[in-house]
């Protein structure tokens, strides 16, 4: 069940995007917490475009945190400015290019991933079954909130960097699914060269380029195959079945390691490139992986991070950033274990939890797993709380920068308000990444009870 | 050109300076140790006076400490024996009407802050980790001789307080606490040290006594303005300042020396006794089981002044020749090493000026990087990106 | 920028230098090797706006270590040795109250060039040493002067608060570092340990004028220290203290209006409430000056008095031993000084000269080429601007006639604290009203990015304006950054501090050349008067004011963000390890048992049971499934075990 005037609402979000690039004037988004984190803003390019142009490194004097061709990229970019137009404005045409296209990567890949499940329903005798409950098109759906999606509007027209990260990610999961192995590691070496947390994804897309998109668990067709094997089927159609379990294809993965390393020695040589006679790769490690995992900067953003080493004991410091840190990869483990089947899921959990858990969080991070999660709009169609999570994010939203207002610009509030409404996204978070999780594997099990009754 | 050679480099030599000396202290100490008599007698007195208030409205505070000092310098002790903290500047404040210039009494008759003030610690520095460096004598190699206590088992030291406290504490400039157990350890690791042979702890804060509680090294003796519950309170207001300028407790505790000189027989005992309740408006606390001599014996200038027994000895005394002996060596070897440092200096300077200007190479990428030199990186790195981008649509095709 | 000039250059300056010191100093000092001596001095000038200038300078120079060993008669020996330990060169420490008003008190003499400094300690020195080691050596001059003069010069130490500039403060090859403390509070205990510097102390000669009470009422106060060492010329102090007073006259009823009034009639005793009581017996010279403006000198110079002291618009109340005149370059005469010889007064006959006024008299200073301000734009506690201001005063068309094309150079000096992230990219520059490019003003720039808790920022800007400009602008766009709790001072709220930023014009020279008077003379002030000095002016300091988070909060912080990260955790985990299957098969099992007895019963009545057997089999498989896992942890443990032995 496609989605009626797809075409036409996803040229609207553009339009509405290009709209507020070009007519909004400066919205000051570039400034907001939620919008730009050290890492991410443009300004800080900017400075840091600026410093390389007086033959320093871009490094020295901590503002910019970000990747070398990103400076080659929007640096000359930052420097003109029209008249009449925000300061990033060519910049901002970028975003919203790069917007569409990870928009239109997401349709892609729901599309790969509806034939997946076709098929492996077909497989398993279930389309019937599930053909009385609302089956949408997910990849139109995942891409239209990705376009429609406040947060990723924002985060587009507000002169950051994260739209990039975003699409790097996409093209990544867009590369697994299809089992372009060169994609992928062209998306993943890309992703976490911007962003390092993108790393712990491999996971995911070793079992995406190695089993194939998400199927139902392959206990099932194994139960089915048993349970044909005892009514007498016709052969031709018991190993149709058992085609739905797939093996773990060895090729594609060792062609994506192969293409892993090809794309990590072409990045580091051509950030070495850029940053040759100011400062070298070390200050590039130092200053971007040093600066995201040790959380040096305290200026407030949407998650609670900030706050926690703002005001934490120096001497337990170094022990809460292990622990912050190990939380990440900490549950990596059992969710691959439980989630393989799905690997595609499984990447949108990761990113999630990134999300919750990354040291400068912000809104352009929400913006890709909400994305994500379209893509699962059929399996999750039992989730529960949806309601008490789309009125806690619509608040949340709106709470915060009035918190933020009456404690920065009013001096009336306190950083305890906004703390608080940290707080709370980062309990809605939760509460999303786990309902998401347990519903999911509900749906498996309401498969199975179908496939055993 | 960024990195101008800012970075504290190590330095080789004076470390090495450093070592020596290490050796050659021992030796010193041992040389002086031999010379003393055994039994550690009275022979030094030091005075650390804290003032733990900041801002205007503590004037008080800050005239209390000063005027102890004044007390104490008249009494005897020196200045270089005379730790002072002032949490704020009251003196050239801009609001202070009489500029360069504290009272502690309505009538301004007396200026405490005179020509010849020193204070050793003030405004941000003064906080409890400085405080408790001062008592326990544990500082950064570079903090000079008149912010120490270097005070040792025959000394004397008077410790006086003052601030807003609370039970079992002190505030430090509204942002601190100074908790009894603090100041019990620091009192403990003094003792340990042998930093002190008596200390007297005079504090003048609410709940003064409460501070006390927590100590347990003999030879200190306690005096606290309040009892727990009870608060101390100021003496009286000047309204040419527009504060109050003296707590009740300094100010009788002043009153008292008002009337002694250097050569004034007043016992402790008598001091305690002149604390009367119903003036104080609070009960002076002392804890004396810590301090074994009778209090009717000790005479108040034990602690706030400079006065000790003379002691004769038969021999002369040796200790110092021996010192000496070692310190000009010590010397001769410092001029030595000065002049190499110099001679050193215009050659090292040179060859940092010739490393920098060379590249620093960047290895395997080198021979690469010869090719694009004379470029604009910018342009190399997009075309890169275009190669990379290529590439990708390529790899990609192809794999399909 | 520029590359450091060689070693040699550096040498052949201070040799420059030092001979300039010398022949500077006098005769005396080339004629007698190896003498120390001692000089007081003290220059009194009516201000503008009713105020009066009293400039003290004491020097004390020592030669050579070698000649006399490191024994001192007059030199004090704190510094000389503080000089050996540090190596140092030069080194400069003031500490200065109030701000020096370049409008009203001039900005283009001696006294606004080179003794006008920033509100606070102000700290530079340059060291004889390897560059490696000048910042722990720093740490220690720094520790060593707070000890000295009893101020938290030790704040110094950290590497946030000093820099290292290289052409925007002074030329240098990076062995200066400079620092400010603009928030120091100056007070009597900061004059009580200079003043012991000095031989007499304050007990006799001019420092005995040094009366706390008046000299803190002052509007302006600075009392600074300079020093040059070399291994030629030995080590020469300057100390000079600069005060603009009230004059305390009965007369002072119209105080604050200039216009028709008569300026108000002071004497030294007026001014410190003390009265000179002879010399200082070890001082080389003991000299009094009072100074007149050029806008006072030309005046008297068009009426033709003969009698200079006592004219028709002023009398002094001595006699003065000589009368000094300064010819600037056109040979016109700009200021002259009376000099007064106080060795011959004693305390029986003590020395109190004064001014009195006979017709009210308005001049004004000469002021400096633009007058610079700083101020802080924007609201809030995000983010804001710095925007620097020079506004003309027109000297140069008195200078160089009024050609079109000419331009004026100005070197911007400015240090920033870390926690004011400054955008240097964001740098606008707007002359008269219109927006300039970067390139069109500024010649060189050399920034010092600030790094996070390690480096201030450091920005030295070499500008060129037009003449016939009227003002400029810069701005400079800040984050303001957000520090741990135990980084925020006592007084918080109060808001940070960003040190005075320094504007020089090196094309112009605020010397003054005195022709009548030969070199013998031997007065240090005089001397100093003349020698090369481009005008400066210190901008105002700036106060910042910074968010503060709450400082009551890290307990509950660290609760709640435990918590809610506790939860996270406990909750996933939990979905994942709950294996539905598993449940319904212990919910079948106790469903069996209840069963069990009916079970029973229909075995009894001889009918077939199926679920049994399917339940044994699952239960042998799940029993090998414990099994395997217990081995597996096992060997786990083994392997682990063995191997932290190993290792």
């Amino acid at each position: 069940m496609a989605i009626r005037h797809y075409w036409p609402t996803a040229a609207a979000a553009v339009g509405f995007r290009l709209v507020l690039v070009l007519f909004g004037g400066d919205l000051h988004l570039a400034s907001r917490p939620e919008v730009s984190t050290p890492l991410t803003s443009l300004r800080r390019l900017a400075e840091g475009y600026w410093l390389k142009q007086a033959s320093m490194s871009p490094y020295s004097g901590s503002m910019y945190h970000g990747s070398p061709l990103l400076l080659s990229v929007l640096g000359p970019l930052t420097n003109s400015r029209p008249d009449g137009h925000h300061a990033h404005v060519y910049s901002s045409l970028i975003f919203v290019a790069v917007d569409f296209l990870a928009a239109m990567l997401i349709r892609a890949t729901g599309q790969k991933l509806q034939m997946a499940r076709n098929r492996s329903l077909k497989s398993l005798d279930l389309t019937k079954a599930l053909n009385n409950t609302a089956n949408v098109s997910a990849g139109d759906v995942a891409s239209l909130i990705y376009l429609w999606n406040p947060w990723a509007i924002v985060t587009c027209v507000g002169s950051c960097t994260s739209p990039i990260e975003n699409l790097m990610v996409v093209t990544m999961i867009y590369g697994a699914c299809s089992r372009l192995a060169p994609l992928a590691a062209f998306g993943y070496v890309m992703a976490t060269h911007l962003s390092l947390y993108p790393a712990i994804l491999i996971v995911p897309v070793i079992l995406l380029l190695g089993y194939g998109p998400d199927a139902p668990p392959p206990k099932l067709f194994l139960l089915k195959g048993s349970s044909a094997s005892k009514s007498d089927v016709p052969d031709n159609d018991k190993t149709g079945r058992l085609r739905g379990v797939q093996q773990f294809s060895w090729k594609p993965v060792l062609h994506f390691l192969f293409w892993l390393f090809i794309w990590t020695c072409y990045v580091l040589l051509l950030s070495s490139v850029v940053l040759k006679e100011v400062g070298g790769l070390h200050d590039m490690f130092e200053k971007t992986y040093g600066f995201i995992l040790t959380v040096k900067d305290l200026s407030p953003n949407i998650g609670v991070l900030w706050y926690f080493f703002a005001e934490v004991f120096d001497f337990f410091r170094s022990f809460f950033l292990i622990v912050f840190n190990m939380n990440i990869i900490f549950m990596v483990l059992p969710l691959a274990i439980r989630l393989k089947h799905r690997p595609c899921f499984l990447a949108f959990v990761y990113t999630a939890i990134v999300a919750i858990l990354k040291s400068y969080p912000s809104a352009g991070d929400s913006a890709l797993y909400l994305g994500l999660l379209g893509l699962f709009a059929n399996e999750l169609a039992e989730m529960q709380f949806t309601f008490f999570l789309f009125f806690g994010y619509i608040g949340v939203s709106l709470l915060s920068p009035v918190m933020h207002n009456l404690w920065i610009w009013r001096g009336t509030g306190n950083a305890n308000f906004y703390f608080a409404t940290g707080l709370a996204y980062t309990c809605l978070q939760t509460v999303l990444i786990v309902e998401s999780v347990s519903s999911m594997i509900k749906h498996d099990r309401k498969l199975r009870l179908l496939v055993t009754s | 050109m960024a990195s101008s050679g800012r970075r504290p480099g190590q330095s080789g030599p004076p470390r090495a300076l450093n070592i020596l000396r290490g050796l050659l202290l021992p030796v010193l100490l041992a040389a002086a140790a031999a010379a003393e008599p055994t039994a550690t007698i009275h022979n030094n007195n030091w005075a650390v006076l804290v003032c733990t208030s900041r801002f205007w409205f503590n004037y008080r505070h800050m005239a209390n400490t000063l005027s102890l000092y004044r007390t104490v310098k008249r009494l005897g002790i020196p200045d270089e024996r005379i730790i002072l903290m002032l949490a704020d500047d009251m003196a050239c404040n801009p609001r202070n009407s009489y500029p360069a210039q504290v009272f502690n009494n309505e009538n301004h008759q007396l200026n405490l802050y005179g020509d010849n003030v020193e204070v050793d610690y003030r405004g941000y520095e003064v906080t409890v980790e400085n405080f408790l460096r001062v008592l326990v004598g544990r500082h950064e190699s570079a903090v000079p001789r008149s912010k120490r206590l270097l005070s040792d088992e025959g000394s004397h030291i008077l410790l006086y307080m003052t601030g807003h406290g609370g039970d079992e504490f002190l505030k430090f400039q509204d942002s601190e606490e100074l908790q009894s157990h603090d100041l019990a350890d620091a009192v403990k690791q003094m003792k340990e040290k042998h930093r002190f042979k008596e200390l007297l702890i005079m504090v003048d804060t609410c709940q003064a006594a409460t501070l006390f509680s927590q100590l347990q090294s003999p030879g200190v003796l306690a005096i606290g303005s309040s009892m727990k519950g009870e608060n101390s309170y100021s003496h009286h207001l000047d309204s040419d300042i527009g504060v109050s300028v003296v707590d009740r407790f300094t100010y009788y505790t002043l009153a008292f020396f008002e009337k002694l000189n250097m050569y004034s027989n007043a016992s402790l005992n008598s001091l305690f006794n002149s604390y009367n309740p119903s003036m104080l408006l609070s009960t002076a606390y002392y804890r004396k089981d810590l301090y074994e001599r009778p209090l009717n014996e000790v005479p108040v200038t034990n602690f706030f002044g400079s006065v000790m027994k003379t002691l004769h000895t038969d021999a002369a005394y040796t200790g110092f020749l021996a010192a000496h002996d070692n310190e000009t060596s010590m010397s001769i070897r410092d001029n030595l090493h000065d002049h190499s440092i110099l001679k050193n200096g215009a050659t090292a300077r040179q060859s940092k000026v010739e490393k920098d200007a060379q590249l620093t190479p960047h290895g395997w990428t080198e021979v690469l990087l010869e090719q694009l030199e004379g470029k604009n990186t910018d342009v190399v790195v997009v075309y890169g990106l275009a190669t990379m981008g290529i590439l990708l649509a390529l790899s990609t095709w192809l794999s399909m | 920028m520029a590359p450091p000039p060689p070693p040699a250059g550096r040498i052949v300056f201070l040799s420059f230098l030092l001979t300039a010191a010398v022949a500077a100093a006098g005769v005396a000092s080339a004629a007698a090797p190896g003498q120390e001596e001692f000089t007081e001095e003290l220059l009194l000038r009516p201000l503008p706006d009713r105020k009066a200038l009293a400039h003290f300078h004491f020097r004390s120079s020592a030669p050579p270590a070698d000649s006399v060993g490191r024994h001192h008669h007059l030199f004090p020996k704190a510094i000389s040795q503080l000089v050996k330990k540090y190596h140092i060169s030069e080194l400069e420490l003031s500490f200065s109250q109030g701000r020096w008003n370049y409008e009203q008190w001039g900005g283009f003499d001696p006294m606004s060039t080179s003794n006008a400094k920033p509100p606070g300690v102000e700290l530079w020195a340059v060291f004889d040493l390897p560059l490696s080691e000048i910042d722990v050596t720093w740490k220690n001059l720094t520790h060593t002067l707070s000890g000295l003069f009893c101020a938290s010069i030790n704040f110094l130490e950290s590497s946030t608060a000093f820099s290292a500039p290289r052409w925007g403060f002074k030329l240098n090859e990076g062995n200066l570092r400079y620092g400010a403390l603009p928030r120091e509070a100056v007070c009597t205990e900061n004059l009580t340990p200079w003043l012991k510097l000095l031989p007499c102390r304050d007990k006799a000669g001019i420092a005995s004028l040094l009366y706390r009470p008046s000299i803190y009422k002052g509007y302006y106060h600075s009392q600074k220290l300079k020093l040059r060492s070399s291994q030629s010329v030995g080590i020469i102090l300057d100390q000079t203290l600069t005060v603009v007073l009230q004059p305390n006259t009965v007369s002072g009823k119209q105080l604050h209006s200039t216009r028709g009034q008569l300026q108000p009639n002071w004497s030294m005793r007026h001014l410190f409430n003390r009265k000179l009581s002879g010399k200082c017996l070890v001082s080389k010279s003991s000299k009094i000056f009072i100074e007149v403006d050029k806008g006072i000198a030309d005046k008297i110079n068009k009426t033709g008095s003969d009698l200079p002291w006592n004219n028709e618009f002023f009398k002094l109340s001595n006699y003065p031993d000589r009368l000094i005149k300064d010819l600037n370059e056109l040979e016109v005469q700009s200021s002259s000084l009376y000099e007064y010889d106080v060795s011959q007064y004693s305390e029986e006959q003590p020395f109190d000269v004064g001014i009195t006024w006979k017709l009210p008299l308005i001049w004004s200073c000469v002021p400096s080429p633009f007058h610079a301000s700083r101020f802080l734009m924007g609201s809030g506690n995000e983010r804001g601007s710095i925007a620097l201001s020079f506004m003309s005063t027109n000297l140069h068309k008195q200078i160089f006639g009024s050609p079109n094309d000419c331009s004026i150079k100005a070197v911007i000096f400015q240090v920033v604290p870390w926690y004011v992230k400054v955008y240097y990219h964001s740098l606008e520059i707007f002359i008269d009203g219109n927006r300039k490019t970067i390139s069109e003003v500024v010649d060189k720039i050399h920034v010092t990015p600030s790094e996070d808790k390690l480096l201030p920022g450091t920005l030295e800007m070499l500008l060129r304006f037009p003449c016939n400009m009227q003002s400029a602008t810069l701005t400079l766009d800040f984050d303001k950054g957000f520090l741990h709790i135990d980084e925020y001072p006592p007084d918080a709220n109060q808001g940070f501090d960003i040190p005075s930023a320094l504007v020089s014009f090196p094309e112009f020279n605020s010397a003054r050349s005195y022709p009548e008077i030969d070199a013998s003379l031997g007065s240090p002030l005089i001397e100093n008067f003349q020698e090369d000095s481009i005008v400066k002016s210190y901008t105002e300091a700036l106060l910042v004011p910074l968010t503060t988070p709450d400082f009551s909060m890290p307990y509950n912080v660290i609760t709640f963000t435990c918590t809610v990260l506790a939860l996270y955790f406990g909750s996933l985990l939990n979905a994942l390890r709950r294996r539905i299957s598993e449940e319904e098969r212990e919910l079948k099992k106790t469903v069996t048992r209840h069963g069990l007895i009916r079970l029973w019963l229909a075995k009894l009545r001889g009918q077939k049971v199926d679920p049994m057997e399917s339940g044994s089999s699952s239960e042998l498989a799940g029993s090998k499934k414990l099994l395997f896992k217990v081995v597996f942890v096992a060997v786990a443990a083994v392997l682990f075990h063995y191997f932290s032995n190993n290792s």
